[in-house]
């Protein structure tokens, strides 16, 4: 089955208060989705939706044809979320976070690399090795969110979430992370979802891309526009401000 | 400027977030039936009183010794609860970077903690006074000042000590973050999902910390059991040491029980449900219960042997109990102590009324820990 996330007219909020409303968005192996919008548009939220952290209010969503509501263990077992930096475990270390989800995955923890990655030790790539054995709570955001993209990778789920994970890693982890990500992509084995608010980042990362406003989404980018603005420094931040202009006006 | 107000404007501010944050229809069952439940409870307490007047106005050791002591140590803890809740607000690490020194963060916590205390030491002294009232007591308010006096003295006391000493709480958060010690957990917590005790025992990198208190606890609980124990084999007679197994194992699960980790997007995004994390949160603090229990067990055995059946029902009653209070840890996942106290509570009430009204009370208990586990359940998976 090629598409790996499929949610229909998915409506989620908190006790009741409806904070995204009819999102239809569906995904399929080797796409990698830029999600932009501005603080409080519903971006996390949504994820928090698609991940089952909140109910849903109305809508479905199905994790590579497995339904979130009806099996959601089931469902879970198809995406990796990179967990925001200060929800990691503080007191664990890196390798026992990463021990920690390899086992509930089932796993083995050093079950990173694959045909689908570039080569080499992704942990020291990352800058990740000398900090391992140390517990969380010692670790700087960036490390976190570093252990935090390891752990999402374990066990190679079709579906790759990312909720502002790339935003504190430094530049060649970052660059790291986006090779990584570009990788398993390309393989058409799995689909990638980067919530961002660098903007600029995304014409050259992803191939597909959504604007969040107000709970829902309003505009959204195909591979052929992203490679077009992608073209002209700047190019796709003006077209993400009009569309943010346009629904300011409306 | 003066800041003494900053940490009772922080506690009020986080008390009417946590309200705002909840549903009206949960502040409303709330209120109400919490309402009713106390209203009830009140009624009860003064019929009982009314009922055992005459043997409590007669009993001079509870009034020497019993209701002061039990007032100052009331004090005492409070102090302590109280004093901790305020120091943690005045050090807290958003007020780092203001010019606040030491003495002045401490003169916050302390403001903070006295009135917080006040309305404490008010209810002590209503309270008393309303009971002696109730039993005939002659000077029922001085009685009922008497015993906010003791409540004061405990409180004041332990509350100027822990201001004197806010390092104390300081060095207990840091050390959360240094793995000093053994590790003795390791092979132990390797179990799938592996490094979940440690996780949940908040020890860094599964090093277990050596500490008074730990050792303090250890000895407490070691006494119970050998003079339980003894008692036992003096009397040739079961009974006390399976008693003393069954309230040390009680006591050893509640305070090895951790349930945080049920909160935590890392579990509850991954592909494992939520009965069998609980199972294992619950595995390593039930083996330490258990092997808490053989002990005084195994001296009942030894000092009646053909009473085999009273260790045995102590064992059964003590899986019973664990797993009742495991749903109140999984209940209660951030406030342990909350747990503790809501499961001795709901024990001591049932235990109560099942004098009054029989064993079909303990079908209304049972009750409520399958309601406790099936809002924990849909917590966990929904939020």
């Amino acid at each position: 089955m090629d598409e790996v996330l499929a949610a229909r007219e998915l409506s989620a909020g908190y006790r009741g208060r409806i904070a995204v409303r009819g999102i239809d968005l569906s995904l399929r192996r080797g796409d990698i989705l830029g999600l932009l919008g501005a603080n409080g548009s519903g971006k996390s939220t949504l994820i928090r939706a698609v991940t089952g952290q909140i109910p849903l209010i109305g809508g479905s969503v199905a994790i590579d044809g497995i339904d979130l509501a009806a099996s959601p263990e089931r469902a879970k077992t198809g995406f990796g979320l990179a967990i925001e930096p200060h929800e990691l475990p503080a007191p664990l270390s890196g390798r026992q976070y990463i021990e920690l989800v390899a086992s509930i995955r089932g796993c083995a923890p050093s079950d990173l690399r694959s045909g689908d990655l570039p080569s080499g030790d992704l942990l020291e790539r990352l800058g990740l090795g000398r900090w391992i054995d140390r517990p969380i709570a010692e670790y700087s955001l960036g490390t976190r969110a570093k252990a935090a993209i390891v752990a999402a990778l374990l066990g190679r789920p079709p579906l790759l979430i990312f909720d502002e994970t790339l935003n504190g890693l430094d530049p060649v982890a970052a660059w790291e992370v986006k090779r990584v990500i570009a990788a398993l992509c390309a393989s058409g084995r799995h689909a990638v979802i980067v919530s961002t608010h660098v903007v600029e980042a995304v014409p050259a990362l992803c191939n597909r891309a959504v604007l969040m406003v107000d709970g829902s989404l309003s505009r959204s980018w195909d591979a052929a526009q992203l490679a077009e603005a992608g073209r002209v420094p700047g190019a796709f931040e003006e077209s993400v401000m009009q569309a943010l202009r346009m629904r300011a006006a409306a | 400027m003066r800041h003494d107000r900053l940490v009772l404007i922080l506690l009020w501010r986080e008390l009417v977030a946590g309200l705002r944050a909840m549903r009206r229809r949960d502040l409303a069952w709330i209120a109400l039936g919490g309402g009713g439940l106390l209203a009830y409870a009140v009624a009860d307490i003064v019929v009982a009183l009314r009922a055992a007047a005459p043997k409590l106005l007669h009993d001079q050791l509870l009034w020497m010794l019993g209701l002061p002591i039990i007032f100052a140590v009331l004090g005492c803890l409070a102090g302590n609860s109280m004093s901790r809740l305020c120091l943690s607000r005045a050090f807290a690490p958003f007020l780092k970077a203001l010019p606040l020194v030491s003495a002045e963060r401490r003169r916050m916590a302390g403001v903070g903690a006295f009135a917080l205390g006040f309305p404490l030491m008010l209810m002590i002294a209503m309270s008393v006074g309303f009971a002696c009232a109730v039993i005939g007591k002659p000077l029922a308010p001085v009685w009922g000042l008497g015993a906010a006096i003791l409540f004061a003295l405990g409180f004041g006391t332990t509350t100027l000590w822990r201001l004197q000493r806010p390092r104390f709480l300081l060095d207990e958060a840091a050390s959360e973050a240094a793995p000093v010690g053994k590790p003795w957990l390791r092979r132990l917590d390797r179990a799938r999902p592996s490094w979940l005790s440690s996780w949940a025992w908040r020890l860094p990198a599964g090093h277990v910390r050596p500490s008074w208190k730990l050792a303090a606890a250890g000895l407490l609980l070691a006494l119970g059991a050998v003079l339980g124990g003894w008692a036992s084999l003096a009397g040739r007679t079961a009974a006390p040491a399976a008693v003393a197994g069954l309230a040390g194992g009680i006591l050893v699960f509640m305070l090895s029980l951790r349930c945080q980790p049920l909160g935590s997007p890392v579990l509850r995004t991954a592909p494992i449900g939520f009965t069998r994390v609980w199972l294992r949160l619950v595995r390593l603090p039930l083996q330490l219960s258990l092997a808490f229990f053989l002990l005084p067990a195994g001296a009942a055995l030894a000092a009646e042997p053909s009473a085999w059946a009273v260790p045995v029902a102590g064992g059964l009653w003590l899986l019973v109990l664990n797993a009742a209070y495991a749903v109140f840890g999984a209940y209660f996942l951030n406030a342990p102590f909350v747990a503790m106290l809501s499961f001795a509570g709901a024990l001591a009430y049932a235990g109560y009324e099942t004098l009054e009204y029989g064993r079909t009370v303990l079908i209304g208990l049972a009750a409520l820990v399958f309601f406790l586990w099936h809002r924990t359940r849909q917590r966990y998976r929904n939020g």
